[in-house]
């Protein structure tokens, strides 16, 4: 599998919309075509293999399922992740002869995807380096008074900052990449212990990605409960993740009424008339 | 005393819409989203000020001042000052560039919270999750759900954020942060946590090769097995945990902890407790 020169633009046009901060705007680019999964699905489309890029993006997405970037701190970069790093495992998965459904396929992917996640921070920081320059422009504008510059200055001058930093290195990336991939497989065999341990890592990663999103639910171990009961579902009784939900909804409705309960008790004593009103907010 | 000014519903709409894709576009550390508030202010201070450049440049400056928060929930904001500006605009005294900045400064920090543990840390992955559980096997089903109820999801609510703070005003965040909001964080917050562990069971599979050989070369004890009867996938929610207990309870950054589980993946090999097993 190899990437072309228009294949490789395409996969840097997504990355520029898709970055945070990226052109398709915060829902639409980061908040959708930034996630793994749905990169997944656009790199799929852009290489011609839909499965394998919708299954190399969900075991990516794992990884990244609760990137938060709290006051603009990154952690990790998105359209590294879901543009340079999901093409390259794309190929190395076809290079290797992995199948993407499988286990091994997952940590080959996640591995890949988040080595050059994190190198990609430096795609951020560039970024938002370079959008000083057009907001140094806004000010002046500014002061002019001359207000509908500052369209300009949102909405397309930051396209020159993407072409960049996102389209012209995940061009590069793409078509340099294959490359090192086939490289890699030269120099490392698979039974070897760097080999093991990319793999390894691979799988443990993900523990990363779902332990940041406790960080924010658990304070202390009794609120590992809900966690662990999701588990069990899915590992135990091997319910699938739809279903999962249903059930988990179930308990999130009776732990609003219980709280809402608990909350308004001194109130609802008072004035029990006043109870009704509030049903309707619900 | 003239007619009372009204923003035309155009005027927000675009202000809307200005917010909704320019809030992030041009970032930059120093300034984050304050060209997207200016942008989204643009449409309504034109309106509102129209043949008056003075009032217009100095309800513009208002809004130089730094702005970032959770820009999804934080609608809310820029919908409450689009009021602000009105009552400005008809001449009410007591809003001034202070009373507006001040409840701007105010409302940043307690939305971005609520927004990233709400929003971004608890709607998304849980969407995210249902979505890979419909990925299966490489179908497109799950991302297009996905891109779908996201979308329609963050649209529809971002525009009645707008709406309802600028015809609420400040009361449009006591339901945030009053009790019936706190009933929904707690609700979300467990169907967020439940969700998760379905999600890592499913989706992370951390394994031992571990195993003790007889005289005859049998394993006569596979860790693995052995650790399954006790629980399901303890390995996996092993590690979870400590992963969790090292960035929550040591402090460590995730980057940290991934270097981390390197240097225990590389061990691990060493010693023959990992072994994915594989060959070209």
């Amino acid at each position: 599998m190899t990437i072309s020169w228009l294949q490789a633009i395409l996969l840097g046009l997504f990355a520029s919309l898709s970055s945070m901060p990226g052109m398709g705007g915060t829902s639409i680019g980061n908040y959708t075509l930034g996630r793994p999964l749905v990169g997944g699905l656009v790199c799929g489309i852009i290489l011609g293999d839909i499965a394998t890029g919708v299954m190399v993006g969900a075991a990516m997405q794992v990884v990244y399922i609760a990137l938060v970037t709290p006051g603009g701190t990154v952690s990790a970069d998105v359209r590294a992740v879901s543009y340079i790093g999901i093409p390259l495992a794309m190929v190395a998965l076809k290079s290797y002869g992995l199948d993407a459904a499988s286990a091994d396929g997952a940590a080959l992917a996640t591995s890949f995807g988040t080595m050059v996640g994190t190198i990609g921070t430096v795609l951020f920081y560039g970024t938002a380096t370079m959008n000083l320059l057009w907001q140094h422009i806004g000010w002046t504008a500014v002061e002019k008074r001359n207000y509908k510059q500052l369209y300009m200055v949102d909405m397309v001058y930051p396209w020159i900052s993407h072409i960049c930093f996102s389209l012209i290195p995940t061009v590069i990336m793409c078509k340099l990449g294959a490359n090192v991939v086939d490289a890699i497989k030269v120099a490392l065999p698979m039974d070897g212990i760097a080999m093991k341990t990319l793999f390894t890592v691979g799988s443990l990663l993900p523990c990363v990605g779902i332990a940041i999103l406790l960080k924010q639910i658990v304070r202390n171990a009794a609120d590992f409960i809900p966690y662990l009961f999701g588990f069990t579902l899915a590992a135990s009784m091997g319910i699938n993740l739809v279903s999962a939900t249903v059930v988990a909804g179930m308990f999130a409705i009776l732990i609003y009424k219980l709280k809402l309960l608990q909350l308004r008790k001194p109130a609802a004593a008072g004035a029990a008339a006043d109870f009704d009103d509030d049903e309707e907010d619900i | 005393m003239t007619e009372a000014k009204k923003l035309s519903k155009k005027a927000l709409t675009k202000s809307f819409h200005n917010w909704y894709y320019g809030n992030l576009t041009c970032f930059s550390q120093e300034h984050m989203q304050t060209f997207g508030y200016l942008c989204a202010m643009l449409p309504l201070v034109d309106e509102l000020y129209a043949g008056n450049d003075d009032k217009k440049a100095e309800a513009m400056n208002t809004y130089t001042a730094f702005f970032n928060t959770e820009p999804q929930l934080g609608t809310v904001v820029v919908g409450i000052t689009a009021g602000l500006e009105e009552a400005r605009a008809n001449g009410q005294e007591d809003v001034d560039d202070e009373t507006i900045n001040g409840l701007r400064a105010g409302l940043m920090g307690p939305i971005a919270g609520i927004g990233d543990s709400l929003v971004v840390g608890t709607v998304i992955p849980i969407l995210l999750g249902i979505a890979m559980g419909m990925s299966s096997g490489g179908s497109p089903m799950g991302p297009i759900f996905y891109i779908v109820v996201w979308n329609l999801f963050a649209y529809f609510g971002m525009k009645m954020l707008y709406f309802k703070g600028y015809e609420l005003g400040t009361k449009a965040v006591e339901f945030l942060i009053g009790d019936i909001g706190e009933a929904i964080r707690e609700a979300v917050t467990t169907l967020g946590g439940i969700v998760i562990g379905a999600v890592s069971a499913t989706w992370v599979s951390v394994k031992t090769s571990f195993a003790l050989f007889n005289e005859a070369g049998e394993a006569y004890m596979v860790l693995q097995e052995k650790l399954d009867s006790v629980f399901p996938g303890i390995l996996t929610a092993c590690f979870v945990i400590l992963c969790w207990w090292l960035m929550a309870k040591k402090r460590l950054s995730p980057i940290k902890v991934m270097l981390l589980l390197v240097v225990i993946a590389f061990v691990g090999v060493l010693v023959g407790f990992f072994d994915p097993g594989l060959t070209y």
